[in-house]
């Protein structure tokens, strides 16, 4: 099997020649293609693609950003679909060299940007019609709802979104992460919108600021009682467990967990009502 | 000084036969290198199937630069640790354990922290990579000696504990740069540190592999002076070795190998201390055997680990210092209750 054109990485979101075979790199991208009812079509995945739970079956090529040239080959794809930061890029240049079409898809970390996603990786399937309907029919809807909850009157909470910390370390999504970009999503202000990147943070600013909630973000969304508790003497702070992939993956799952999200901590915040 | 040459020469029959079986085991492994990986590669169907052009761009452009880096960076690692060995009379001295590869890591990190955030440096990168690393490398072996010129021999513990020192600064200068790096170029460094032969490619693999031939060029003439060293400084002195400019030499040549290599691969643990130990149980401490075996072991030991970091669990990888240390620092703790009086 030889490749009909020289591969390169592009960001076009462009029909492929063939899309029969598909590697995936970025849980988001497998969500998708699920969604879309092209399971079938995906021979290997990474290691960030957990939901749902059948794509874990499926062989592993590695983690998004430490991907093995060989075993990818090794898998035969006609494509690799990746979100834009897969890698490593020295990787990736091998993959080009053997002409093997890799697409990386933009991301960008809100509802609209989900949906022009789901639309660009349809496109590429040639999937378009299915990917309409399916917006039009949750998607759309879905954001327009958020977008209703999140303008309503009064509500501009402070909130701290925590990545895991099961490490005992608070982890806080700062400015240009896609947690600061979950929490404004749902309309909230980001305590700690000065830092840059994921920083490590006290505890004791946590508390010194009175956020109205603390988020945490982790795999399967648990949260043990202490941990619900731990903020709870800081004076109305709330806090709250959401899962990981589902709402800082930015794929279809994303906007109905930050709608749920924002009910439930409209909710809470005005119990009285 | 007759006994000496006596028993140096002594050895030199087996030594030559054990070198040509060394050098016959490290093309039999080449050889294995090439032929396995995650994709099946048939040598009768390289010549005789018009359809293997896939196969044959994959043998060539994927496996062979990845086979040719793990090979000189196993000998490298092997020569430098050797080298060192014999510099600092001390057995323990190996450039991951004494701090000489994080100097490397450190070099080459703060490129891609830095390197990420100033768009200019992006095109340099194949070559101030290479360099910082060499760099890194550089300063913490002359650390090291000028370290112990100041406070007289390094003892076994000591070196290992200025290892753990050395270490320690060089983990607190990645912090730095992990705490500075941005969300992509963290997750890059994190598998970056762990060593990977995956990411070679023939236009970055000839200048580095280029710059760790020419020196280790020069630790492999020097094997006389080595040796002489074993004595003592004053006594090689007046045999009438260069002493200083041995010195230099073995560490400006030994951080260079084992910069260049750190600067394609990341770390790989414990290459450069298993592999000398192993020839000098065989073939005895003479350096002229040891260095010249150590390469050859040294490329076999590296080309298999890796090649078990990309078949094991195929078709993910796992990084190659993962099995290198795995076996290495079992070794390692032999080596110390070997060493210890009971």
């Amino acid at each position: 099997m030889l490749f009909a054109a020289a591969g390169s990485v592009q960001a076009i979101c462009e029909p492929v020649f063939d899309s029969s075979r598909i590697a995936v790199a970025g849980g988001s991208i497998t969500e998708i293609l699920y969604l879309l009812g092209a399971e079938e079509r995906i021979v290997a995945v990474d290691t960030t693609s957990t939901y749902p739970a059948t794509a874990r079956a499926l062989p592993s090529v590695g983690y998004v950003r430490a991907l093995s040239t060989e075993g990818l080959l090794s898998m035969q794809p006609t494509l690799v679909l990746g979100e834009e930061d897969m890698g490593p890029p020295e990787v990736l240049a091998q993959l080009e060299r053997i002409g093997l079409p890799m697409v990386a898809i933009d991301e960008e970390h809100t509802a609209e940007g989900i949906m022009r996603k789901i639309r660009c990786v349809a496109r590429i399937l040639g999937l378009s019609q299915k990917a309409d309907a399916l917006i039009l029919d949750t998607l759309a809807p879905l954001t327009v709802e958020l977008d209703r909850a999140r303008g309503r009157a009064g509500w501009q909470p402070l909130a701290v979104l925590i990545l895991d910390a099961r490490s005992g370390t608070l982890v806080a999504a700062g400015k240009e992460t896609s947690g600061q970009a979950f929490l404004r999503m749902i309309g909230a202000q980001n305590l700690f919108s000065d830092i840059s990147g994921w920083k490590p943070v006290s505890p004791e600013t946590i508390l010194s600021a009175r956020p109205d909630f603390v988020i945490f973000s982790r795999p399967g969304a648990d949260i043990t009682a202490s941990e619900a508790s731990s903020f709870a003497f800081a004076g109305g702070t709330d806090v709250v467990a959401v899962d990981t992939v589902e709402t800082l993956g930015f794929g279809p799952r994303t906007i109905k967990a930050a709608l749920d999200l924002l009910v439930k901590l409209q909710g809470r915040a005005q119990p009285d009502e | 000084m007759n006994s000496a040459a006596q028993v140096l020469h002594a050895r030199g029959q087996p030594a030559w036969s054990a070198h040509a079986a060394l050098a016959c085991a490290m093309l039999a492994t080449g050889v294995l290198a090439l032929l396995a990986g995650a994709v099946d590669i048939s040598i009768k169907s390289l010549f005789h199937d018009a359809d293997a052009v896939l196969q044959r761009m994959i043998l060539l452009e994927i496996r062979a630069p990845r086979v040719v880096l793990a090979a000189c960076t196993g000998a490298g690692l092997a020569v430098a640790g050797a080298a060192l060995q014999g510099l600092f009379r001390n057995p323990l001295a190996e450039p991951s354990l004494i701090g000489v590869s994080s100097g490397a890591a450190l070099g080459a990190i703060s490129v891609i922290v830095l390197g990420a955030s100033l768009p200019i440096l992006q095109p340099l990168a194949s070559y101030s990579l290479p360099i910082a690393a060499v760099a890194g490398a550089c300063l913490v072996t002359l650390f090291l000696y000028g370290f112990s010129l100041r406070y007289g021999q390094f003892g076994i513990v000591t070196i290992l504990l200025v290892g753990i020192a050395v270490n320690a600064l060089a983990a607190v200068g990645i912090g730095i740069f992990q705490y500075l790096a941005n969300d992509a170029a963290l997750r890059t460094l994190t598998f970056w540190m762990m060593g990977s032969f995956g990411r070679a490619s023939w236009d970055t693999l000839i200048p580095a592999v280029s710059l760790m031939a020419v020196s280790m060029l020069p630790l492999f003439a020097l094997t006389r002076s080595l040796d002489l060293l074993q004595l003592g400084e004053s006594e090689a002195f007046h045999l009438g070795i260069d002493v200083r400019q041995v010195k230099r030499c073995v560490i400006i040549c030994s951080a260079a190998t084992v910069g260049a290599g750190v600067a394609l691969a990341g770390i790989v643990g414990f290459v450069g201390l298993v592999v000398p130990h192993l020839i000098r149980l065989v073939l005895g401490a003479g350096h002229r055997y040891v260095i010249p075996a150590s390469a050859l072991l040294g490329a076999i030991l590296t080309m298999l680990a890796d090649l078990l970091a990309r078949t094991l669990f195929a078709p993910a990888e796992i990084p190659v210092s993962l099995i290198t240390s795995a076996l290495g620092a079992p070794f390692f703790l032999w080596l110390i209750a070997r060493a210890r009086p009971r």
